[in-house]
């Protein structure tokens, strides 16, 4: 188990964005996390990369409380995460948005060539234009390829990734799949919220549904996905 | 061709110490300009683009990087010259020691400002080193028995000689000296640091970069070469006020470091030699010129906003279309 969160519960004011929620993640699996718009995902996803302290909660990382640990420190033990819109540093290159990761992420630089490094990372994920491309020109697939090198940079075991194949075309989805199904091979845990289901389906192991801000269901996507409460949330009840 | 073998040559040493061909070259320029100057008076305004010049490599240095706009610049600027020059009328040091001692205290009121904000929306930081200008400006007013406040307190000049040139090349050195290790630490792993703090500070926490230890570096280094040149600047003008401190200063930096273009640091100290002989002309209109600053920052954040440092790659861009 690599990571294991007890009752997280994330309050703004009177809202409460997360309710409650443990789960548990297995080393080696892609674990999705599917729900209604404004269900609570991206907080959720917020309080295990450290971006937010949840209210209530705990969470635990190769079983160490990792529980409003900063995010810079917790991409040095190895959570990685991407955002659900493009967020490269625009005014640098790809190359150079993948060093700074490598020279920051927490990899250990001091016998390898980082230049060299960056190229390769950014090969391994299929990022097919000139490296030294100025990051805010990218398409949205080369982006999100970039997001992906950039993420992986900082030797990562476990990649939190935020809707990656939102905005991508029926075409383009495949060789995503691919490409993170590769990226779990490599030894790298992977949670996703994603709300393309062809995505959920053909690289999530299990799948976990929030809605309201409460977990609903778990379960293998087929489970999850002919489960009638997860229905009733997406479409709402039958009258 | 061979042209360019040349510089690719000369350009691997160089750039060890922060430098490039063109850059020396300039410095080379600068180094020479007094020989030829034909009077005392060009002379003059030539220190005054440098000092004015390496202000604004030090403002760009965190507005261009990391995205903090210092607008407490001229304040700290101001703390720096009236620290050194108090230090020499009260305890007699030296001005070339008080000069460094004013320096490190800027640096260490930047520190404060940095630790108390940087957690924050880059906004805080240059709120709070406003606020920090405005009340070091009015402190210094207010104690006219000791600083003689709005009467203006006389400095002790630098050398017994009246001639600008060793002041010049005192100026040159300060200058030469910032750009040099400004440009190595923008070079170096912490320049990517403080570009990606400043481009996206939340993608920049997802990658490990602690935005809080990092900016502070940034504004600290940016803080000390306030307080250096503020204490040069008393020693060379031999009389301060509190207006130093005040907030047209920071416009003036400002619009440099705008025009000249934010994060390439050499593009501030070219655009104050466009500018200041410029600024210096326009001495006689007083406080009319400030809105021709704002007129030039405008003009230029809408036609150029990426300032002087933009053009070399313009050009390329164009050459590369014309070759298409």
């Amino acid at each position: 188990m690599i990571l294991r969160t007890e009752g997280v519960t994330q309050r703004f004011g009177g809202l409460t964005a997360v309710n409650n929620v443990s789960l548990e993640v297995n080393k080696g699996e892609i674990l999705g996390i599917i729900g209604p718009n404004g269900a609570g995902k991206t907080t959720f996803l917020n309080c295990i990369s450290g971006f937010y302290t949840p209210t209530e909660g705990k969470i635990f990382y190769n079983d160490e409380d990792i529980t409003g640990v900063p995010s810079y420190e917790l991409c040095k033990k190895g959570i990685a995460r991407t955002f659900q819109i493009v967020r490269a540093f625009p005014k640098m290159t790809a190359l150079e948005n993948v060093k700074t990761a490598i020279v920051y992420g927490g990899a250990d630089v001091k016998n390898i060539d980082i230049d060299k490094k960056a190229h390769d990372l950014l090969d391994e994920v299929g990022f097919a234009v000139a490296h030294d491309t100025v990051a805010e020109t990218l398409n949205t697939m080369q982006a999100k390829r970039l997001m992906l090198a950039r993420a992986l940079a900082t030797k990562c075991q476990l990649l939190l990734l935020d809707e990656i194949a939102a905005g991508l075309t029926t075409a383009e989805l495949p060789d995503f799949i691919a490409l993170v199904k590769q990226i779990r091979d490599s030894g790298v845990t992977i949670i996703c919220i994603e709300h393309v289901m062809k995505f959920i389906t053909s690289t999530c192991d299990r799948v976990i549904v929030i809605s309201f801000g409460e977990k609903i269901a778990e379960g293998t996507p087929e489970e999850v996905l002919s489960n009638p409460v997860v229905i009733e949330s997406y479409l709402g009840k039958e009258d | 061709m061979k042209d360019n073998k040349i510089y690719e040559t000369l350009s691997k040493p160089l750039s060890k110490i922060g430098l490039s061909p063109i850059s020396l070259a300039a410095f080379a320029a600068m180094a020479l300009f007094p020989l030829v100057s034909p009077n005392e008076y060009y002379t003059k305004l030539g220190l005054t683009c440098m000092l004015w010049g390496t202000l604004a490599m030090g403002f760009d240095f965190s507005v261009g990087y990391i995205n903090v706009a210092n607008w407490g610049y001229a304040g700290l600027m101001g703390l720096g010259a009236y620290l050194s020059a108090l230090l020499n009328k009260y305890f007699g040091i030296s001005p070339w020691i008080g000069i460094l001692i004013g320096g490190v205290v800027v640096a260490v009121l930047g520190l404060l400002i940095a630790l108390l904000t940087m957690k924050m929306d880059a906004m805080f930081a240059a709120l709070l080193a406003w606020f920090v200008g405005i009340v070091l400006q009015n402190i210094i007013a207010a104690v006219p028995n000791i600083t003689r406040g709005a009467m203006g307190l006389n400095v002790r000049s630098l050398f017994a000689t009246p001639k600008t040139a060793p002041y010049y090349y005192t100026m040159f050195v300060i200058c030469i000296l910032t750009f040099c290790v400004l440009k190595l630490v923008v070079n170096s792993k912490f320049g990517l640091s403080f570009r990606a703090l400043g481009q996206d500070i939340e993608a920049a926490k997802a990658i490990g970069i602690s935005p809080l230890k990092y900016r502070t570096i940034n504004f600290v280094i940016s803080c000390f070469v306030a307080g250096i040149v503020g204490g040069f600047y008393g020693h060379y003008v031999g009389v301060l006020s509190p207006n130093v401190l005040g907030t047209k200063n920071v416009v003036q930096i400002l619009v440099i470091a705008y025009i000249g273009g934010r994060g390439s640091i050499w593009g501030s100290l070219l655009c104050a030699f466009i500018l200041m002989p410029i600024f210096e002309m326009m001495n006689s209109l007083a406080e009319i010129k400030y809105i021709i600053y704002g007129a030039l920052l405008i003009v230029s954040m809408i036609y150029f906003p990426g300032g002087l440092c933009k053009i070399p790659e313009k050009i390329k861009s164009f050459k590369a279309e014309k070759n298409k």
